[in-house]
């Protein structure tokens, strides 16, 4: 693991060398205009257009290894016969340059079940094809409670660099054999490492400003989860909750999806895979009308449960990287570091 | 060829059951997906209709019978309206086999009783037919079947050709109300049934399927038959779309059906959260 620096004005050198060398940039950038201009992840046009600054963007980085909708192959139909065109499996090269540690996390989280057993090309084409440079971040806000679930405002999970602001630019944590890769390829951007100590002073800082925001012991919770399917506490629980999903669409996690079919005419069309959503009530909706999850408290009761207990038992991480946005930007005020501390208390878990 | 790509299959003939249900025969149209193809009963795939969608369907034929596969189904929603509408020679998609089997193997050298209702005789009947191929592995095999009524009863020529063999015991049934003038089975619902066709719990395997209210009402029957949490197995039926483990739609507690199920026993169905 080596070290290096890039001052701001090598950063956006080197997102321009990588763009005229035909691959994808993907950066935080401004979006909206007026009282709708945020930041989102998007492929750059031209280097100037990234904005690092800005904090974390309003959707995660997940739509660039999943997209919200996706054909997974097309079909003409021809009397009774039918073919099939497939879909290739091969990505363009991207480099996802600003990506905050707890987007850079989520994928390798996801890695897992889209891997067990089955393994998901589409999935696993994009992963290849992008590398992921992570920035530190700056602590974020009250919403944010990375450190929570093991992850920290410095994190390096999932990074193939890790940037943190100093002085002089940023310090460069080279992380994987990805990232040496891409700091060889243009080395004459990046400079010796000079600046490791700033660089954690900043790291620490930030990781006291988010620290205080919650904390639970992850294993007590889960054993709480699977102990109390039926506590009275879900039974309200999601009053607020219009079942939207949007915390399910902005989770950098959240992976559920549906398959659809979508005609062109009558004798052509494209089978879909869309994202899809735990809180909606015909997800589990059964041809008989039967529905398990009948009400909105058991499907709320679900994502919690599946993020903090099933996806820890099945794949040994907690589905969840912290992020904040599923509280941040509900619209009904759902707050999910309330409903963790509640049930941090009940578990006797809080810290 | 992605994860989500399905076989092409060819529809080989149409058997309607009742009003609303139908048997398709599928046979796949590339002959080299045909001679590897092998699933084991209990076994579901994805079916699909091209620009309808998908729909998951157990794999209602005897993994002991080759070179075809059916599916039985009763007319819901759109993609079994799309089935419904397809005629000899058309085409339609088939991604499988997925998910887990009865284990057959290990009920070797026992008898066996099947306990369904309705068109959950379908997962049963790939079992049976897979047992009565290999008979001689098997003592006794009892088959309690009933359904609303005489016309909702499914594969009516196997329950003909089942009640004529002397090494099966065929109980059917109707619910009161649902006989006709000439039947000549059984009136009532299944549990009581169960209760009088008494299968001895000894050296016996149960494989029951069907609407959840038959099921938990003939739980305590076997119980008190003597029959154990682990002697009983049956199907969950979750709404699915991946098949595969993916897509998150059947997760159940611990459990992602497709993928841990959908045969389970009734221990492991004892100990899953009721969020099926």
């Amino acid at each position: 693991m080596s070290a290096k620096t890039l001052t701001q004005a090598d950063l956006t050198s080197l997102v321009s060398d990588i763009l005229a060398a035909d691959k994808r940039v993907v950066a935080p950038s401004l979006v909206g205009i007026g009282p709708l201009e945020h930041i989102e992840y998007r492929p750059l046009h031209k280097a100037e257009d990234m904005v690092l600054d800005r904090g974390l963007p309003k959707r995660s980085i997940k739509e660039m290894f999943f997209p919200p909708t996706e054909v997974v192959f097309r079909w003409k139909q021809k009397k009774s016969d039918v073919a099939i065109d497939e879909i290739p499996t091969t990505f363009q090269q991207t480099v996802v340059i600003g990506a905050l540690p707890c987007d850079a996390a989520a994928p390798g989280i996801v890695d897992r079940v889209m891997n067990w057993d089955y393994r998901d090309e589409l999935w696993n084409g994009r992963r290849e094809a992008t590398t992921i440079v992570a920035m530190a971040c700056d602590g974020g806000d009250k919403s944010c409670f990375c450190t929570a679930v093991g992850l920290g405002p410095e994190s390096s999970k999932g990074a193939d660099l890790l940037l943190t602001p100093v002085k002089a630019g940023y310090h460069v944590d080279v992380l994987t054999p990805k990232g040496e890769e891409l700091v060889s390829k243009y080395s004459k951007r990046f400079g010796e490492a000079k600046s490791a100590d700033e660089a954690k002073k900043y790291q620490e800082a930030a990781r006291k400003k988010v620290e205080g925001n919650l904390s639970f012991d992850a294993p007590k919770m889960r054993a709480w989860l699977e102990g109390n399917f039926e506590n009275e506490y879900w039974r309200t629980i999601a009053l607020r909750c219009h079942g939207c999903g949007t915390c399910a669409t902005m989770c950098p996690t959240c992976h559920c999806f549906d398959i659809v079919d979508e005609n062109e005419g009558v004798l052509a069309g494209e089978r879909r895979r869309n994202w899809d959503t735990c809180q909606t009530g015909k997800f589990t909706l059964h041809g008989s009308g039967h529905n398990p999850r009948h009400d909105q408290n058991a499907r709320f009761r679900q994502r919690v449960t599946h993020k903090f207990a099933i996806y820890p038992g099945k794949f040994g991480e907690i589905l969840c990287t912290g992020c904040g946005r599923c509280q941040r930007q509900c619209p009904g005020g759902m707050d999910l570091l309330e409903i963790l501390g509640d049930i941090a208390r009940m578990a006797g878990g809080a810290a | 060829m992605n994860l989500y790509q399905p076989f092409l299959m060819r529809v080989d003939e149409i058997i309607d059951e009742t009003v609303d249900t139908r048997t398709l025969k599928l046979s796949f149209q590339d002959p080299k997906v045909a001679e590897k193809f092998e699933f084991k009963a209990g076994q579901f795939g994805e079916y699909s209709v091209f620009g309808a969608g998908e729909c998951t369907f157990c794999i209602a034929s005897a993994p002991t019978r080759k070179g075809y596969i059916e599916c039985s189904f009763k007319l819901v929603g759109r993609v079994t309206k799309a089935m419904r509408d397809l005629n000899v020679g058309d085409t339609m998609g088939f991604r499988g086999p997925y998910g887990n089997s009865f284990p057959l193997e290990q009920m070797y050298g026992k008898s066996l009783v099947f306990i369904a209702g309705g068109i959950g005789l379908a997962p049963v009947r790939c079992v049976i037919w897979n047992a009565l191929d290999l008979r001689d592995k098997f003592k006794d095999v009892t088959i309690i079947y009933g359904a609303r009524s005489v016309g909702d009863l499914v594969y009516k020529r196997e329950l003909e050709e089942w009640s004529k063999r002397a090494d099966v015991k065929l109980w059917q049934t109707v619910d009161p109300g649902g006989e006709t003038k000439d039947w000549k089975g059984q009136i009532g619902f299944v549990p009581t049934i169960v209760e009088k066709a008494a299968p001895a719990a000894k050296d016996c395997y149960a494989v029951i399927c069907g609407p959840p209210v038959m099921i938990k009402f003939t739980m305590p029957v076997l119980e008190k038959l003597g029959f154990g949490k682990d002697q009983i197995y049956t199907t969950l039926e979750n709404r699915m779309k991946c098949g595969i483990g993916k897509c998150g739609r059947c997760n159940c507690g611990p459990v992602y059906v497709c993928k841990d199920g959908p045969v389970f026993t009734a221990r492991e169905i004892a100990a899953l959260p009721n969020d099926f």
